[in-house]
């Protein structure tokens, strides 16, 4: 069991979350940060999908009433662990009692913690996914609160001390150009790419909403309600991109500036209010090149991992 | 334009997500949408797709494999030619509802507004065939077709905070059954037991994209 004793901004179970029923109207959920999630969980030996807890901004603090092993990846949130510093990307060994302390995130603004074996929540549409909206998945279908206690299988093996690095990170966050003619004017992509928006406070697990002075992109337009899914960059009226992230709607009317290529995606998990982002337009050719490169760095660690256990 | 109005634009939206976009063509919404529910059924013989999502006179693919995108975008207008909007039948759904009182207490605002008896609305209201056109919004919540013009309502000014799962609603040129416990601005008319979305049922939802259903007052089961 692990007892939750400050769940901090907001902490969720979450695993690569649900596909196959948006037609239904049911959202994605899952991790922000999907590759932060899986390196985590391969390092503690976990399956990809496994559930993780999902912890934002930091101030948090669990404790663990039996022994196991866990990893830490994304937003380094200066974990201490029994007191003693641990760092994103490798795993350690926990012994009962022990207490991990997190306190805010310097770069970033998720953090990912894998624990060998996950924790033990029933899969409801074969996901155990925290959906806080619609208020099921996870535990009880909300977001972690103090004194929630978490059932784990209890692990006091030996466990081999491994790291594993994050893919790159971009300033620049590449997208797909949208199919609505009246936003594919040089006026609206022009000042859309040239424009170093700013992260609001308004943004979510269901969006990050995007703003700027002297925002040039105001508009009328609306449209019938079409598909939208997490990358979908939709155009408010007020001239403000929304980046719908895993719990956005599964349609909506507003226009389509674009979609954020799927490598680059799990990228709006680190951005927290107040940063800065910037936009390219690219082809389909970078996009899939993208995403082969990403694909190849968990491949690689697959390798790693593998040799590493055979030694 | 005319590639526009004689077939449907296909834009790729991602590497691995098609539009299809009907929505300039010049047919009427509910028979464009009648090949959008067939469509959906044609995609889904195969085991290509993560999700197939009809909206609004569209339909948006989500592929397994971003290999296939040239593939799929030929595929989809050529299923979009031949397509019959006959080939996909819903089921039917009766919605026990009971209007007005503590069930619906903006019917009598709804009647007012269109100078009818409460009893007229009720009468519309239960009398009208409506389509699924498709579900969002929220999980289980359906966007249905056929609503009598006569009680189109312009929504609240000031929307309610929590609209009780299960309510009735009509907001503009639309009525809806609220799935879940939310906030909405619709008037609430009446209210129904019947279960839109529950996540332990399999499939979650009773009502999918295509089927069609009609509202019965509680009075006239008994």
């Amino acid at each position: 069991m692990i007892t939750v004793i400050k769940p901090g901004m907001q902490m969720t179970i979450q695993d690569l979350g649900r596909h196959g029923y948006r037609h239904l109207g049911i959202a994605q959920s899952g991790a922000l940060d999907p590759y932060a999630m899986i390196i985590a969980n391969r390092l503690v030996g976990n399956d990809d999908n496994q559930n993780v807890i999902e912890i934002t901004l930091g101030l948090a603090q669990l404790q663990f009433q039996c022994a196991t092993v866990i990893a830490l990846h994304g937003a380094d949130m200066q974990a201490k662990l029994g007191g003693v510093s641990i760092y994103p990307g490798w795993c350690y060994p926990v012994e009962q009692g022990q207490t991990l302390t997190l306190a805010t995130a310097r770069q970033g603004f998720r953090s990912y913690l894998a624990i060998k074996g996950g924790i033990d929540c029933h899969a409801v549409m074969n996901s155990t996914a925290t959906d806080i909206a619609a208020g099921f998945g996870g535990l009880t279908g909300a977001t972690l609160q103090a004194n929630a206690q978490l059932p784990i299988t209890p692990f006091d093996g030996d466990w081999p001390q491994r790291g594993a690095i994050a893919p790159a990170k971009r300033s620049v966050i590449r997208v797909h150009s949208g199919p609505h003619q009246q936003l594919r004017s040089q006026q609206y992509s022009d000042f859309f790419a040239q424009t170093k928006w700013q992260v609001s406070p308004q943004s979510n697990r269901m969006g990050v909403r995007l703003s700027t002075e002297h925002n040039q992109l105001m508009h009328t337009h609306s449209l019938p309600s079409l598909a939208v899914s997490p990358g979908s960059i939709q155009l408010t009226p007020s001239g403000e991109p929304i980046v719908l992230l895993n719990d956005g709607q599964t349609t909506g009317g507003y226009p389509l500036l674009g979609t954020v290529i799927s490598a680059d995606l799990h990228q709006f998990a680190q951005l927290k209010p107040g940063d800065f982002v910037q936009f390219e337009f690219v082809n389909l050719a970078v996009a899939n090149t993208a995403q082969q490169k990403l694909d190849a760095h968990l491949q690689q660690l697959t390798i790693a991992l593998k040799n590493l256990s055979i030694r | 334009m005319d590639q526009q109005t004689t077939s449907a634009t296909i834009s790729v939206l991602s590497n691995n997500s098609i539009l299809l976009d009907a929505t300039a063509l010049n047919d009427d919404s509910l028979s464009i949408q009648k090949k959008i529910w067939a469509l959906v059924q044609q995609c889904n013989t195969r085991d290509a797709f993560i999700d197939v999502v009809p909206a609004m006179n569209s339909l948006t693919v989500y592929l397994i494999d971003p290999a296939t995108l040239a593939h799929w975008q030929a595929q989809l207008v050529l299923w979009w030619t031949n397509i019959n909007p006959y080939d996909y039948q819903g089921k039917h759904h009766k919605i026990i509802t009971q209007y007005g009182g503590e069930y619906g207490p903006d019917l009598e605002y709804v009647a007012e507004y269109h100078n009818l008896s409460p009893q007229q609305v009720i009468d519309i209201h239960s009398q009208g065939h409506y389509q699924v056109l498709f579900l969002g919004f929220q999980p289980g919540f359906a966007y249905l077709h056929g609503l009598n013009s006569q009680l189109h309502t312009p929504r609240r000014a000031q929307p309610r905070t929590r609209v009780p799962k299960g309510s009735v609603a009509i907001g503009a040129n639309q009525t809806a059954i609220y799935p879940a416990d939310s906030p909405g601005g619709w008037h609430i008319i009446g209210h129904s037991d019947f279960a839109l979305f529950d996540s332990e049922n399999t499939p979650p939802c009773a009502i999918q994209p295509g089927d069609t259903l009609q509202f019965v007052t509680k009075e006239s089961v008994l």
